[in-house]
């Protein structure tokens, strides 16, 4: 295969099946099949660290539910299921939309392929909007980490000498140190007194959430530049990879979330 | 290499075989001696199908979490979840049709997650917990110091009034290995 050399071009080739040297093959490549399949399994190897970094916060929520059971089962009463499997689904359809876009550029159908694309970067923007409106809720509770369950120290609660939004000082004449207990309604509208501890929850809650929205973020960053070079014609049939690999990061983070709407959502004693 | 796409797949450089690829081995062997770029794809009708199945497990999920299964809570939800990711590894990802070592460097990171909880939770079983009178770790079950971790400081023995702790106090954690 080394008969493709930059400088033949076009006429380096044996036979009905010539392949000249494409544009988008890469000198150190000796065939578009050797260059992809160079670019999947580097692509793999980056989801596997990817899957890595995020399992440190899923280890640390394992061990965390392990010490404190009774916590995680009553702050998971916070989170709203409906809008939880809502945006499970948004992220699967926006999946199949992906899936499907690369399947229009397998097959060289590039208007096809960028309504796909748009489908699925759209579908994103839903999922983050839907994201905000449960991020905003817990703010507004006082569930954050920082405030009501931050150092009292820097608690506004604390330096203003009394309480603040809904949370609650416990032996606060006696004690000015003591920590803040969180008295908030849950999603299914029942009254709950949260101890202090229960930062564990929402504290991971908070970054596995947010490490995987900044994920969908990037992820919407990397499939526009895909459409915006689909749009341009740069892809065809022959030359599909980075429509290829952005779509498996998108799949990426679809994968995570599958894993952190039970964990976090669903997991837990009903009701 | 033209980028018209109505070319009939058979004289593109991209193997556009759809449904079944019995029969077509001999293609793919074909295929890697030209050099081009081979793949397998499925139709838009099995995409829609795995999405099908997907909002169907999604809805699964969600409505058994609404029974107490005690602790079975975590293991059938990671059962319908595992299910779930699988069908987008499989088929979304198109492990089914790939390298097998795609999908090898794909597990190798779960058997790697697998590893790093186990022992850390292995390690977190084993640990002492920290005792407030005693001031180093002691071990849940035997209530003796446990080993590793910090070694009580004479300085916080000091500071307890009174009698020290009759188990762990005697023999200071640690205390030989300081020597």
């Amino acid at each position: 295969m080394a008969n493709v050399s930059e400088s033949l071009p076009e006429k380096a080739g044996h036979g009905e099946h010539a392949h000249a040297h494409p544009s988008f093959l890469q000198h150190h490549f000796d065939t578009p099949a050797q260059q992809f399949n160079a670019s999947k399994l580097g692509m793999w190897i980056f989801i596997a660290t990817e899957i890595l970094m995020f399992g440190g916060l899923f280890c640390a929520y394992a061990i965390w539910r392990g010490l404190e059971p009774d916590i995680f089962d009553q702050s998971h009463h916070f989170l709203n299921k409906i809008m939880g499997a809502t945006n499970t689904v948004v992220l699967l359809f926006s999946s199949l939309t992906a899936a499907l876009a690369v399947r229009s550029s397998q097959l060289g159908k590039r208007d096809q392929t960028s309504i796909y694309l748009v489908i699925t970067i759209l579908c994103a923007v839903v999922f983050l909007v839907v994201k905000y409106f449960e991020y905003a809720h817990k703010f507004h509770l006082g569930l954050l980490p920082g405030h009501c369950f931050g150092h009292p120290y820097f608690s506004a609660a604390i330096q203003n000498g009394h309480e603040v939004g809904t949370c609650l000082r416990i032996h606060s004449d006696e004690m000015p140190g003591s920590p803040l207990w969180v008295r908030a309604i849950d999603e299914s509208g029942h009254e709950q007194l949260l101890p202090p501890r229960a930062n564990m929850f929402f504290a991971i809650y908070f970054v596995m959430t947010g490490l995987h929205a900044v994920h969908v973020v990037i992820g919407m960053s990397i499939l526009t530049w895909v459409l915006v070079k689909n749009t341009r014609g740069r892809f065809s049939k022959e030359y599909f990879t980075p429509v290829d690999l952005g779509a498996l990061y998108w799949h990426l983070v679809d994968l995570v979330w599958i894993y952190l709407f039970p964990l976090l959502y669903l997991v837990g004693k009903p009701d | 290499m033209a980028t018209e796409s109505h070319q009939p797949p058979s004289a593109s450089a991209v193997d556009a075989h759809t449904g079944h690829d019995t029969g077509h081995d001999a293609g793919h062997d074909h295929g890697d001696d030209d050099g081009a770029v081979h793949v397998h794809i499925a139709s838009t009708q099995f995409y829609v199908g795995i999405f099908v199945a997907l909002v169907c497990l999604t809805i699964m999920t969600v409505k058994v979490s609404y029974y107490d299964f005690g602790p079975a809570n975590v293991i059938v939800a990671l059962l319908i979840a595992t299910t779930k990711a699988g069908l987008v590894a499989t088929f979304f990802m198109h492990l089914r049709h790939d390298k097998l070592f795609n999908t090898l460097t794909f597990l190798a990171a779960f058997l790697f997650l697998a590893i790093f909880i186990v022992f850390t939770y292995d390690d977190l079983g084993r640990r002492g917990q920290i005792d407030n009178d005693y001031g180093g770790t002691i071990d849940p079950k035997t209530g003796l110091a446990a080993p590793g971790g910090l070694p009580a400081t004479t300085a916080t023995i000091n500071d307890v009034e009174g009698e020290p702790p009759a188990g762990p106090a005697t023999t200071p954690a640690g205390g030989e290995k300081k020597e």
